[in-house]
């Protein structure tokens, strides 16, 4: 039962002030055990929100990000599955499923999240799950303009893992729901 | 029975939404999501939930830790917490509150000990366990026999671990105690109809069903649930909880039995549920050891709980409902036979805060027989007393429970207990009055405990006074307030402005070594009341030795600081001219110990000896004097306390610039002195240098102490205008005693230079 979230490219203040207020109402400490922040915060302020929800909070760095000293890629361990961040810019073409599965294979993750493309996937293959985020501001993108906010929601239990996504379109929040299973508990 | 409700309940309710996921078809997701801010979603349930298990954790860790090899233990942990929270979930109107988990602790603690003994029963006996039917004996491994299942696993677990039982033949051989236990357990006799009383397996069933039982007071009166309930109870017609109605009828009860123990009680303000919350909420399960403890709720529930119904009673007038049966009787008695056992100490504190301390701290060594036979015995009078406790006694009870707080001590809530658990909104209320009773009586101790010492012959009037002074806060604040403006207003002088102001902002952390700052309390003191003239003698004794060692600057900042401290001056009337008086008396005293001084002493040793000076001096001037400026002197304590935080570190620095005699200096600062009090550490710094000045020099700096005042005293008014209209009335009348004052400076000047 361990509540894990996913966001990124929020892009503030450059492209956008905030985050939705209803995303903001939502997110209240307490509930959450870790943070996952795909990157382009890109100032302190938003890490120190991001702090006051859940104080685990692992970010990967992007290519707006005034704090430069974010790792590029990072992997954590959460209950029975491995996860992976990363932003997702270095990987070409951007948001290609199998590049992102070469990235996973190398990270060596069940989970991986990225960004950058603003834009809310879930790819489930055969050596895991490739989830993006979206952008949480739903601030636009160099390859997109339209852009609904949206954020991620992992509930990590045992061998399975829930993924709600949120998403703000046309003012209201639409919660979807995936389940993935881990076929084999090996930690290898 | 009731083992199937309980397991259904079970799973019912402490659900992991997970598993609720796979059976139920497509729930809402936008309701059900693990952010729903949902009330009705699943995961708000169990985010609730968790919440309520957490505090359920917090205490079941603290529970019985001198039992801790049982009670702490998971598996009995585990039980505890599972069986609460049900029984939370199920009564969400109580919630969870602190000393459920004593009033269950015990009950499972009772199954357990009678589980355990009666394995070891089993072990013994064996033979006796066995089902016997027409002679023949069926063991329990012939599944064909009907019997009771839950039986089963346990006689097996007997049957291999059982050592070889003692050769007994026949039933009736074995102890009587052991013969029930035996026939408790037969599934087939005639008690055994009953099914199987004592069952390992539904330890926790049984355990839950008897505390519910307990809780709900199963249709009877005393339901343990209603202890807990904020609202006041439904067949009543006050408007209190029951936990108040009950602890007013409790004192009712007293009163009945013994009124002098009653009244002295209710004379300090010792309000019964400071002590009756815990004692009721939990059975007293916090005044005794868990042996005693089971003796008594023996006795508790032997009584029967039916509510009386009292035929014709109308509605007006009603009967303390949770109390309202003979076992509510025999806990009152008891609860009062308790009160009754601490009575010669109770009778003897003079403080509510002792009182609790000795009622909160129930003695362990007590005849706990004698204790129950007493409350026996007042178990008819309680009845009757709960039956008639008019509805009177809990408005005034009510009422009185406000008037409390102006008057006597309040003890703090922290004395019952961290399980009062009274509504939350009356707890700070009653905090916030506690503390700020409890600061006021601290000041008014740190300046009784220092005049003590200064005047041991005063203290009557003196606290007296201080208790009138308590009452007087109108203008004080003004007070501070100007102070801390007129201290803006100037910059070098205000220095010492400010350090004065900080030693009485020191005076109350640090009353136990400054026995100086009592004179400068006085001077604040004098300062705050007007028309008191006698006040200022010893803040000028502490203003004219402090005067030596004061600053650098050259009369021309005196003067401006003059101007200062004559507002001061103007506004506390007279405290600089009479800051002098005492000095008339201090010279005679003053040779002797200055000269025994050694000015190596340390600043503690060089405060009080020359606080024994001022003790000296002080028993020559008249009484009122003194006491007058000690009530002034702490109220501006006090206010400057409040007022002033940031001047301590001016303060500091003003005094650290020690100079040589420069009187001109000597005098402005005298009279800042006189005006302010300062740090008391400045001061002990002070009063060391000041052995060393000769009289004379004392006698000079009042000297122009004096020119100085008068010349201020002949401004003009205008700063005396800035000043409230308070302080206007005030400045006023101390003009004119500060003229008189300063008439009395002048001679005792003369003397001094004389000598």
């Amino acid at each position: 039962m361990v509540l894990v979230l996913a966001l990124g490219d929020l892009h503030i203040p450059h492209r956008a002030a905030d985050l939705p207020p209803k995303f903001k109402s939502m997110l209240v400490p307490g509930k959450i055990q870790h943070v996952i922040c795909t990157g382009n915060l890109c100032v302190k302020e938003v890490h120190d929100y991001l702090k006051t929800v859940c104080p685990d909070l692992h970010i990967a760095l992007g290519e707006y990000d005034e704090e430069t000293r974010y790792p590029e890629t990072k992997t954590l361990t959460i209950g029975q599955f491995k996860l992976g961040v990363g932003h997702g810019h270095q990987v070409i073409p951007w948001g290609d499923l199998d590049s992102l599965a070469m990235l996973q294979r190398q990270l060596d993750v069940d989970i991986l999240v990225t960004g950058h493309t603003h834009q809310f996937t879930a790819y489930k293959h055969e050596a895991g799950v490739v989830i993006n985020p979206g952008s949480a501001t739903g601030s636009y993108s160099s390859i997109n303009y339209d852009v609904n906010p949206s954020f991620v929601l992992m509930d990590i239990d045992g061998l399975r893992v829930v993924v709600y996504v949120y998403e703000l379109i046309d003012g209201e929040v639409k919660v979807d729901k995936i389940d993935f299973k881990k076929t084999t508990a090996s930690s290898t | 029975m009731n083992f199937c409700r309980y397991a259904a309940l079970r799973r019912q309710l402490l659900i992991d939404p997970q598993v609720l996921k796979n059976g139920s078809c497509s729930p809402d997701v936008v309701m059900d999501n693990p952010l729903s801010q949902n009330p009705d979603s699943m995961w708000g349930r169990f985010f609730r939930n968790a919440e309520l298990e957490r505090m359920v954790d917090q205490d079941l860790t603290r529970l019985y830790p001198e039992h801790g090899s049982y009670f702490q233990t998971p598996g009995c942990q585990g039980m505890l917490r599972r069986i609460l929270l049900l029984w939370c979930l199920r009564h969400p109107v109580y919630g969870y509150r602190q000393g459920m988990h004593e009033l269950l602790a015990p009950l499972l603690y009772v199954l357990h000990i009678d589980l355990e003994l009666l394995s070891e029963v089993r072990k013994v006996y064996e033979d006796h366990f066995t089902d016997i039917i027409d002679g023949f004996s069926f063991h329990e491994n012939d599944w064909t026999h009907k019997f009771d299942f839950k039986k089963l696993p346990e006689y097996m677990e007997d049957c291999n671990g059982s050592e070889s039982p003692v050769k007994i033949n026949s039933l009736g051989e074995l102890e009587p105690k052991i013969q029930t236990i035996v026939l408790l357990s037969d599934a087939y006799g005639t008690e055994g109809e009953l099914g199987v009383v004592l069952s390992e397996k539904f330890l926790e069933h049984d355990a839950h069903c008897m505390f519910d039982a307990l809780m709900n007071g199963t249709g009877g009166a005393v339901a343990m649930a209603e202890f807990f309930s904020p609202s006041p109870f439904g067949g009543s017609h006050t408007m209190f909880p029951p936990i108040i109605e009950s602890s007013a009828a409790l004192y009712h009860l007293l009163s009945i039995i013994d009124s002098s123990l009653h009244s002295h009680l209710v004379e300090l303000g010792v309000e019964p549920q400071y002590f009756a919350l815990r004692w009721l909420r939990v059975l007293f399960g916090r005044e005794f050891a868990l042996e005693d403890l089971l003796v008594i709720w023996d006795e508790i529930f032997a009584y029967e709980n039916t509510k009386f119904n009292k035929p014709g009673t109308n509605d007006a007038e009603s009967n303390v409902g949770v109390l309202n049966s003979s076992r509510g009787a025999l806990i009152a008695a008891f609860a009062v036979s308790m009160i009754l056992q601490l009575r010669s100490s109770l009778l003897a504190t003079e403080n509510a805060t002792s009182c609790l301390q000795r009622l909160l701290n129930f003695p362990v060594d007590v005849d706990l027989l004698k204790l129950l036979a007493k409350a026996k015995s007042l178990q008819a009078l309680a009845v009757e007393a709960i039956n008639s406790t008019p509805l009177l006694i809990l408005p005034r009870l009510h009422g009185r429970r406000n008037a409390g707080f102006t008057k006597a001590h309040i003890p703090s809530l922290d004395l019952t207990s961290p399980r009062t658990t009274l509504n939350m909104a009356h707890e700070s209320y009653w905090e916030e009055r506690w503390r700020v009773l409890h600061m006021e009586e601290e000041r008014k101790q740190g300046s009784a405990a220092s005049a003590e010492k200064q005047v041991p012959n005063r203290k009557k009037g003196w606290s007296e006074r201080v208790r009138l002074r308590l009452s007087r806060t109108k203008c004080d604040p003004f007070r501070s307030k100007a102070t801390f403006r007129k201290k803006n207003e100037t910059d070098e002088g205000r220095k010492n402005i400010g350090g004065d102001v900080d030693f009485g902002h020191k005076i109350p952390a640090e009353v136990e070594e400054q026995d100086v700052k009592d004179t400068n309390f006085s001077t604040s003191e004098t300062r705050c009341s007007s028309g008191c003239p006698g006040n200022e003698e010893n803040s000028s004794n502490i203003s004219d030795l402090s005067t030596p060692v004061r600053g650098t600057n050259d009369y021309v900042n005196m003067s401006g600081r003059s101007s200062v401290a004559s507002n001061f001056s103007a506004e506390e009337n007279d405290t600089d001219s009479v800051n002098f008086e005492p000095l008339q008396a201090n010279p005679e005293s003053s040779p002797l110990p200055v000269s025994e001084l050694d000015p190596d002493d340390d600043t503690l040793n060089s405060t009080q000896n020359y606080h024994s000076v001022i003790k000296q001096a002080a028993g020559i001037k008249e009484r009122k004097l003194l006491s007058d400026k000690f009530q002034l002197f702490w109220k501006f304590g006090r206010n400057i306390n409040e007022g002033t935080s940031d001047r301590a570190a001016v303060s500091e620095d003003a005094i650290a610039c020690d100079s040589g005699s420069d009187c001109n200096n000597v005098a402005g600062s005298s009279i800042v002195n006189g005006c302010n009090s300062t740090s008391g550490i400045s001061k002990a710094e002070i009063i060391d240098q000041n052995l060393i000045f000769s009289l004379s020099d004392l006698g000079q700096s009042m000297l122009e102490n004096i020119q100085v005042i008068e010349s201020v005293f002949q401004q003009d008014p205008d700063q005396m205008g800035s000043l409230e209209n308070c302080k206007n009335a005030i400045v006023g009348e101390g003009h004119i005693t500060a003229m008189a004052a300063l008439e009395e400076l002048r001679k005792i000047s003369n003397l001094l230079s004389e000598m």
